[in-house]
């Protein structure tokens, strides 16, 4: 509960046609983690399957794209778990490629017809200008046999530039619309041999020619009866076109459906990847398997592989440490607690894992600071009935409106009134000071505790000198005692103690003497940065300490912000508006310090906590498993 | 920061980095270094030591020296924003262009994705296109239509009419370099009135050479028509003005173009025989703009675009060199490549194919 799992480093050792079979195995068994060291490269210099993954991750492209055009249902069902051979998978990468072959051609029609149908909207524009010109279009038509003479548009940024250009073949460019980005434009200039090479430059500028109806002029109706016919014949298309697919689609699902089991059934073998080496023959498979779940892989292996094998396992090195994954059981009410942790990181392989104690301390302070039992039972309710959109996090926000229901019950406190309900414990407001104690001790023992965590976490990693001298190690904690101890004297009887002062000033010097030795500069800069690092640690720990008196004051500040509500309903003339201020104000207090105090314990975790003992640097247990989208 | 002090700080970090800048003298002493001093300076120990093959070598020494000058352009976007940022941002999108281009090249010809992921730079995510969701399009059609939906939209409208017309992938490259100046020249139009003049006159000297260098290639390399040549060329530089360009354009041979040169061109180009030559000579020009730039403009943006323009230069001169050592070239040979001058009375006959 408290640390990963026990891991073992495996090597199976199989004959070289058994590796699909072997990494779909592994992947229903969901326990493996591929390890790509190339350890073995030497004797093993071959990484198998490249043409296998080349056409998966082709295949598997093609069925995203297509995906966008025929939707599949978000979970495969595999039906027949079974081994997906190189064949299957270039036969299923090669159909992939004409669905997505058809509904690329899909796309580009679509595109066309967009095209065009911005084409009739340009021309639409320009006929509507020619309509109102007093001139006989017959003329801009035609083949003629002087002048070369075009209309068209092209883009506006380069009718400037185009028409210095055409200038130098003897061509003159007027532009007589602009419309959107386009400008719309007559070309014109002396037929000979400069006119071919117009048509290029043209091209290359994006001029697109502009068909003038030969009616526009007696019978602009007729004309612009033709585009509205033309438009409605686009619509057309594009529906047809679309309702072509959707029929096309239904046809295709189940077969696509199909090719995604086979790509899910044939990932596993595509994440062995460089984890898969292999000799000819004889190939070996590295990676990581929970320690308990050995023996479970060896008989599922014995059961599926016809050839001999053999799977040897070991346990991590030291060297290893930081590669190993680890592995962290899930558990539905951990589950919220554990993502707010991997916020903050993954811990290494046999460091303790925070979360228990993170969900336990996190309920707690955020109860204190936020008792009150109308407030817990109404986040409480409200996560209830949210609870599909909060999925996992239903339990989170249960538990802490559980917590702050249970403080609201010691503090007699519900929806802030006091009166109603006799304090099993205390109001805070009753006696401050007592509060403030209360949190100390609680921030003192959370420090001790994360602490001794950090020595274990240096045991762990057989550092024993950091375990016993670093900022967070033995020494540190027994100043940190030693100071209590004194303090906790002087409080007492006015005096801070022989044996406290001892005790402290023993550590200290331990402790700068560590720093000393521990830096590596020269002696004056070593003497700074050692003293430094000290005052660091011994700073640390007391604004430490004194950051838990913020539970204190938020359970007082809780209580406060109730006051002022009832002061401000008690302003109101009419019982309404008596109780609308107390709605109102409690949904403040429920949402506003909520939040606040909800912020205030992840900062406390965070910050005063894990930061002292946990590196989050960790690699998380991501075995090798079918993907078929469906939670275990 | 304050606008001043951003300014101070960017003016002070571009001298401090100017430093690195290669001098002549040091390009001399790198010719003559070994592969293994060289692999040190741009910490390619390791990897000479290995022995890869000379084109892994030479793929690991491109990244390396990208790398370099990503950091440094991170480092001087730091205190800039608004325009003069996006100007910065907007240059260093050339080398997501050589990628573009490079993937659309590959899709023309229709090699394998991975055969063209290879070709391609590792950029940062500030500029880098989805190469992956790029790569696995089927055809050009497709990947027209990819680009269509991003920050390379212009382009790629403009890349797909030019394919429609053409289907040829030079047009491609035409429009996506005229699209890249002109783009650069709009944001240093739309720069603060205290950065534009001394940006325009920078980047004037760049267009300069981008357009002769367009110019002798598009008339005589591709045979473009003087119509269609002037429509791609930019007519915003520093010396080569829009008349000017209208005459060159009209000749009909690369030394017409040399012997109509006017000025300062004149002068430096008068002696020109190849393309080559004349790429190295106008890049000799920029680089003098952008090293007066880097000493006396009052811009600190100018600045900073003028030590990036510079040491890229002096990047793809250094890389030159480390190939031409993996590839065991003569030293004439690499110095040709290098775009350096020949050695005083040495008679360089070695040519290179292709740029560096």
């Amino acid at each position: 509960m408290f640390s990963p799992l026990p891991m073992k480093h495996v090597m199976l050792q199989i004959m070289t046609d058994e590796l699909p079979q072997a990494s779909l195995t592994l992947a229903e068994l969901a326990v493996f983690s591929p390890d790509h060291r190339p350890v073995h490269e030497e004797s093993f210099p071959i990484i198998p399957g490249e043409r296998f993954r080349e056409l998966y991750s082709q295949a598997g492209s093609r069925l995203e794209k297509i995906g966008r055009h025929i939707a599949l249902p978000p979970q495969v069902h595999l039906g027949r778990i079974h081994v997906i051979s190189e064949q299957d998978l270039k036969k299923t990468n090669a159909w992939l490629g004409e669905v997505w072959e058809r509904c690329s051609a899909l796309e580009e029609t679509l595109r066309d017809l967009q095209e065009e149908e911005q084409m009739i909207h340009q021309l639409e524009q320009a006929l509507e200008n020619f309509s109102h010109l007093n001139i006989d279009l017959s003329l801009l038509r035609g083949e003629r046999l002087f002048l070369d003479l075009r209309i068209g548009m092209v883009p506006r940024a380069n009718v400037t530039q185009l028409r210095e250009a055409l200038g130098l073949a003897d061509y003159l460019l007027f532009v007589y619309m602009e419309h959107e980005h386009n400008a719309h434009v007559v070309v014109v200039g002396p037929r000979g041999k400069r006119e071919d090479e117009l048509g290029s430059v043209l091209d290359t500028a994006g001029f697109r020619p502009l068909p003038i109806p030969p009616e526009l002029h007696d019978e602009p109706e007729k004309v612009r009866k033709e585009l509205e016919t033309r438009r409605h014949r686009i619509e057309q298309e594009r529906i047809r076109q679309l309702e072509s697919m959707k029929t096309c689609s239904e046809a295709l699902r189940e077969d696509l459906e199909a090719a995604r089991s086979t790509l899910v059934m044939a990932e596993p073998f595509v994440r062995l990847d460089t984890a898969a080496r292999s000799a000819g023959h004889l190939s070996i498979i590295s990676g990581w398997i929970p320690a308990r779940d050995i023996d479970r892989t060896e008989k599922a292996l014995t059961r599926v592989l016809e050839d001999p094998f053999r799977l040897n396992a070991r346990r991590p090195s030291a060297e290893e440490r930081l590669l190993v994954p680890s592995y962290l059981p899930k558990h539905w009410l951990m589950a919220p607690f554990a993502t707010l942790v991997k916020q903050y990181g993954v811990p290494r392989y046999g460091e303790v894992d925070p979360t228990a104690i993170f969900a336990v301390t996190f309920i707690a302070m955020f109860g204190m600071m936020f008792g009150d039992i109308g407030h817990g039972l109404t986040i409480v309710l409200a996560a209830w009935l949210a609870r599909r959109k909060l999925k996992s996090f239903t339990a989170f926000a249960v538990c802490i409106g559980l917590s702050a229901t249970l403080f609201g019950f010691l503090y007699g406190s519900v929806f802030g009134y006091e009166g109603i309900l006799k304090a099993v414990w205390i109001p805070p407001l009753s006696d401050p000071l007592y509060m403030l104690s209360v949190a100390l001790k609680w921030g003192i023992a959370y420090l001790l505790l994360i602490t001794l965590i950090s020595v274990h976490n240096r045991m762990v990693e057989r550092d024993i000198t950091r375990a016993i001298f670093d900022s967070n190690g033995l020494v540190s904690l027994v100043f940190y005692l030693g100071m209590i101890y004194g303090l906790w004297n002087y409080y007492a009887n006015g005096a801070f103690g022989l044996g406290a002062m001892l005790l402290s000033v023993t550590a200290l010097i331990a402790l700068l003497a560590y720093k000393l030795i521990e830096t590596e500069a020269p002696p004056g800069e070593r003497m700074l940065v050692a003293l430094i690092e000290t005052f660091e640690t011994v700073t640390g720990y007391i604004s430490n300490t004194l950051s838990f008196l913020r539970i204190a004051a938020f359970s007082l500040n809780h209580v406060a912000l109730a006051v002022a509500v009832f002061h401000l309903a008690d302003m109101m003339e009419s019982t309404h508006g008596h109780l609308l201020m107390v709605i109102f104000g409690n949904l403040f207090i429920l949402v506003l310090e909520g939040a606040i105090v909800t912020i205030q314990a992840l900062r406390l975790e965070y910050y005063e906590g894990f930061s002292r003992f946990y590196s989050g640097d960790g690699t998380e247990f991501r075995p090798l498993r079918l993907e078929t989208g469906i939670t275990a | 920061m304050t606008a001043i002090t951003s300014q101070t700080y960017l003016k002070t970090r571009v001298a401090v980095m100017a430093k690195q800048l290669y001098s002549p003298r040091r390009f001399e002493d790198l010719i003559h270094s070994p592969l293994e001093t060289l692999g040190k300076d741009f910490s390619l120990v390791g990897l000479i030591e290995q022995g890869l093959s000379p084109a892994t070598l030479n793929r690991v020494a491109e990244k390396a020296l990208i790398r370099t000058l990503m950091q440094e352009l991170s480092v001087l976007l730091r205190p800039l924003e608004g325009p003069a940022r996006s100007i910065l941002v907007h240059w260093i999108r050339k080398f997501e262009l050589y990628n573009l281009k490079a993937i659309i090249r590959g899709k023309l010809k229709e090699l394998p994705f991975d055969q063209i992921r290879e070709n391609l730079h590792d950029l940062p995510p500030l500029i880098s296109l989805p190469h992956e969701r790029l790569l696995r399009t089927e055809n050009i059609l497709e990947l027209l239509r990819q680009l269509e939906e991003g920050p390379y939209r212009d382009i790629a409208h403009q890349a797909r009419r030019v394919y429609e017309e053409k289907n040829e992938p030079f047009s491609l490259d035409a429009a996506i370099d005229h699209s890249y100046y002109t783009g650069l020249l709009r944001r240093a139009s739309a720069a603060e009135p205290k950065d534009r003049s001394s940006l325009l006159r920078l980047l004037g000297a760049m267009i300069d050479q981008q357009n002769l260098i367009w110019l002798l290639r598009y008339r005589f390399s591709y045979g473009l028509s003087a119509t269609e040549t002037y429509f791609l060329l930019i007519p915003f530089g520093r010396r080569l003005f829009r008349d000017h360009l209208k005459l060159l354009v009209n000749e009909d041979s690369f030394e017409g173009v040399i012997e109509g040169l006017r000025g300062h061109f004149k002068d430096v180009m008068s002696d020109v025989g190849n393309a080559l030559e004349a790429e190295r000579i106008l890049d000799n020009e920029t680089a003098a703009q952008a090293h007066q730039s880097l000493r006396f403009s009052p811009s600190a943006v100018t600045r900073s675009l003028a030590y990036l323009v510079l040491r890229e230069m002096d990047l793809k001169r250094i890389y030159a060199v480390i190939q031409g050592k993996v590839l065991k070239l003569d030293d004439s040979l690499i110095r040709t490549a290098a775009g350096m001058p020949g050695v005083p009375g040495e008679e360089t006959q070695a040519r290179v194919a292709g740029h560096v």
